[in-house]
């Protein structure tokens, strides 16, 4: 028998408790009864009832909703695509993008932010909705590409040429055998890119105009001019929003049985 | 049907004229011409790299030839695309579909091809039932061993009722056991379907075994084809006998007295068909048409000088050495005992010979 490592137990716990109190406060004060953010009093929905009455935050949430959809969407689609010619294409092109791919993953999200918004500037485009969904979708893309290039050189180029040789042409196989093989990995890319626009900030604060405002930035300014306890609740509804996508994110590849890859030729 | 049997004027159900296959100004396939006869157990068998798969692929539609064509059943397929062409290939691979069941799997070809709902469910089950996998078709590919993935694999191109059925390497992801077993299996379901199998293959005895005829490969070009009979006693290059099979080979010069191998040894060939006098050539001989005992008057004899004797249960192999640098293995099978204790000792000089025909001459 070893020893328990208390040292170890003792760092972890301070660890978790770092991360996840001021959450846990957010959660708690949300459900505050009275105004004070130190203070808890007793129990009340009373922020949530603020935060359903408040206009201009519910029109940021349905804007910030609406870019991530267009960006998830905009950003699979051209990630997907990008994935596949890199995989395939053999080219020198091929790892050249590869190399250029992965620098917006690296770069400070201030310069790409503050970068987008001189291009934008610069082509006469006024901040608001299109520069930030245009902003979203191109920063989004290498996340896809990444997830996705791995799953497109794993897949056995002979699945392919099977559902050709059994009759489908280049575009049924493409849609029959080579998509729902990667269905899974879509999807997974499909939610984080769904969180991580609606989460983000930065780049969102640089692209947007003044309306329609979203959700990440309505709350900085909120914020400065005093902390609503409103905003705890919307803290905690994206929360549960979050847990939830993660989850799912989390759930589909059971969902689809995945287990081994088709190279696997001594299976079962 | 045999060979025999084939109709020679029958239009072939595969016919590759001077097909040609160049990667940058890399050959791979040269100037390759076959026919293969409808109902033919055709194998192509070569190392790897002596372009057997990218024939089978152009056969397929999967690789565009360089130069040459393809014709399946007399009509010119070569700039079809794979799924426009009546064969169906398994591949190595087996590239099964892990996201459908087994019988969704089966039924893909069919689907395609739009055949009515009765009748693809009548033929996904017969062909399960002669693949011996009734009852899995709710199963997942990944839920199969090896060998019934193979046998999905063969079931989903079969179902078709292809024209000519490909097959690259199949049953090379198998252990021994299995794939002995697959070969008699493959054969029996060949016979019973009567398609033309072309079959590719590195491993020789499964190409002797499985065949009607063999055509052997090595660097892009079709050494030899015939049944596997003449592959193996009637090889014609020093591929081939050395590719098939053991081959003793002697290479010599050829004079009227027959063939005179390097230290002044002298083999008593006799006239070697289709060899000019004063040339040097190459024979070969198989290690069990070697005699040690009984020797007959017309034999081609030479005395050798044992250097090993290799017990190997069913039979022994001894090593002679007959000149400076020429070996020949000599194969016995062990017919009455047991050999504990060995027939003659290292360095012992041995009479050996082999009838004249066994003489194998070697371009």
């Amino acid at each position: 028998m070893t020893r328990k490592p208390r040292f170890a137990i003792a760092v972890t716990v301070v660890f978790f408790a770092l991360l996840y109190l001021p959450i846990v406060a957010v959660v708690l004060f949300s459900f505050n009864e009275r105004k004070s953010l130190t203070v808890f009093e007793g129990w009340s929905l009373q922020w949530y009832d603020a935060v359903s009455k408040d206009r201009d935050l519910i029109r940021s949430l349905e804007t910030s909703l609406q870019v991530s959809a267009v960006a998830m969407v905009g950003s699979v689609i051209l990630g997907v695509l990008l994935a596949f010619g890199m995989v395939r294409a053999r080219s020198r092109l091929a790892s050249a993008a590869n190399v250029i791919m992965l620098i917006p993953l690296v770069t400070p999200e201030i310069v790409t932010g503050a970068a987008s918004l001189m291009l934008f500037k610069g082509i006469g485009l006024q901040p608001g909705l299109t520069t930030l969904m245009l902003a979203q979708t191109t920063f989004s893309i290498s996340y896809v590409t990444v997830i996705l290039r791995a799953r497109v050189a794993e897949l056995n180029p002979e699945i392919e040429e099977a559902a050709m040789d059994l009759g489908a042409s280049r575009r049924q196989a493409l849609r029959l055998v080579t998509l729902p093989l990667l269905w899974p990995a879509i999807l997974s890319a499909s939610i984080l890119i769904f969180t991580i626009v609606f989460d983000d900030f930065v780049l969102a604060f640089f692209t947007s105009g003044v309306d329609p405002q979203p959700l990440s930035v309505r709350i900085y300014s909120a914020i400065r001019f005093g902390i609503e306890p409103s905003i705890n609740a919307v803290g905690t509804l994206m929360l549960l929003g979050s847990i939830l996508l993660i989850a799912i994110a989390l759930l589909v590849p059971r969902l689809f049985g995945r287990r081994n890859n088709s190279l696997d030729l001594f299976g079962g | 049907m045999t060979i025999d049997t084939v109709d020679r004027t029958a239009t072939a159900a595969v016919s590759l004229q001077g097909l040609s296959k160049a990667y940058g100004d890399k050959t791979v396939v040269r100037d390759l011409s076959l026919d293969i006869a409808p109902g033919e157990f055709f194998s192509m068998l070569g190392p790897s790299g002596c372009g057997k798969t990218t024939t089978l692929r152009m056969i397929g539609g999967f690789v565009d030839p360089t130069q040459g064509a393809v014709s399946l059943h007399g009509v010119d397929v070569t700039d079809l695309p794979p799924d426009k062409r009546d064969v169906n290939t398994v591949f190595q691979s087996y590239a099964l579909f892990d996201h459908l069941s087994i019988w969704d799997n089966v039924a893909f070809g069919l689907r395609r091809r739009r055949v009515a709902k009765a009748e693809m469910t009548q033929r996904v089950g017969e062909i399960l039932e002669l693949v011996q996998l009734t009852g899995r078709d709710k199963d997942k590919p990944n839920a199969l061993s090896g060998g019934q993935r193979q046998r999905v694999a063969l079931a989903r191109a079969l179902v078709n009722r292809p024209a000519v059925l490909l097959l690259d390497e199949p049953l090379a992801a198998l252990d021994l056991k299995l794939r002995k077993a697959m070969q008699v299996e493959l054969k029996r379901i060949q016979r019973e379907v009567g398609i033309t199998f072309v079959f590719v293959t590195h491993d020789q005895d499964e190409a002797l075994t499985m065949s009607d005829r063999i055509a052997v490969m090595n660097d892009g070009t079709v050494h030899q084809c015939g049944t596997p009979e003449d592959i193996y006693e009637r090889p014609e290059t020093r591929f081939v006998a050395e590719f098939i099979g053991t081959a003793n080979l002697m290479t010599g010069t050829y004079g009227a007295a027959g063939l005179h191998l390097p230290g002044g040894v002298l083999l008593p060939t006799g006239r070697l068909e289709g060899v000019e006098p004063g040339g040097e050539v190459s024979i070969a001989v198989r290690p069990e048409k070697i005699w040690l005992s009984d020797l007959k008057p017309d034999m081609v004899q030479t005395d050798g000088i044992l250097r090993a004797t290799v017990y190997g249960g069913a039979t022994t192999t001894y090593l002679f050495e007959i000149a400076p640098g020429i070996e020949l293995s000599v194969l016995e099978q062990n017919l009455e005992r047991a050999r504990t204790e060995e027939r003659w000792a290292d360095g012992e000089r041995v009479r050996l010979g082999w009838h004249p025909d066994h003489s194998l001459v070697l371009r």
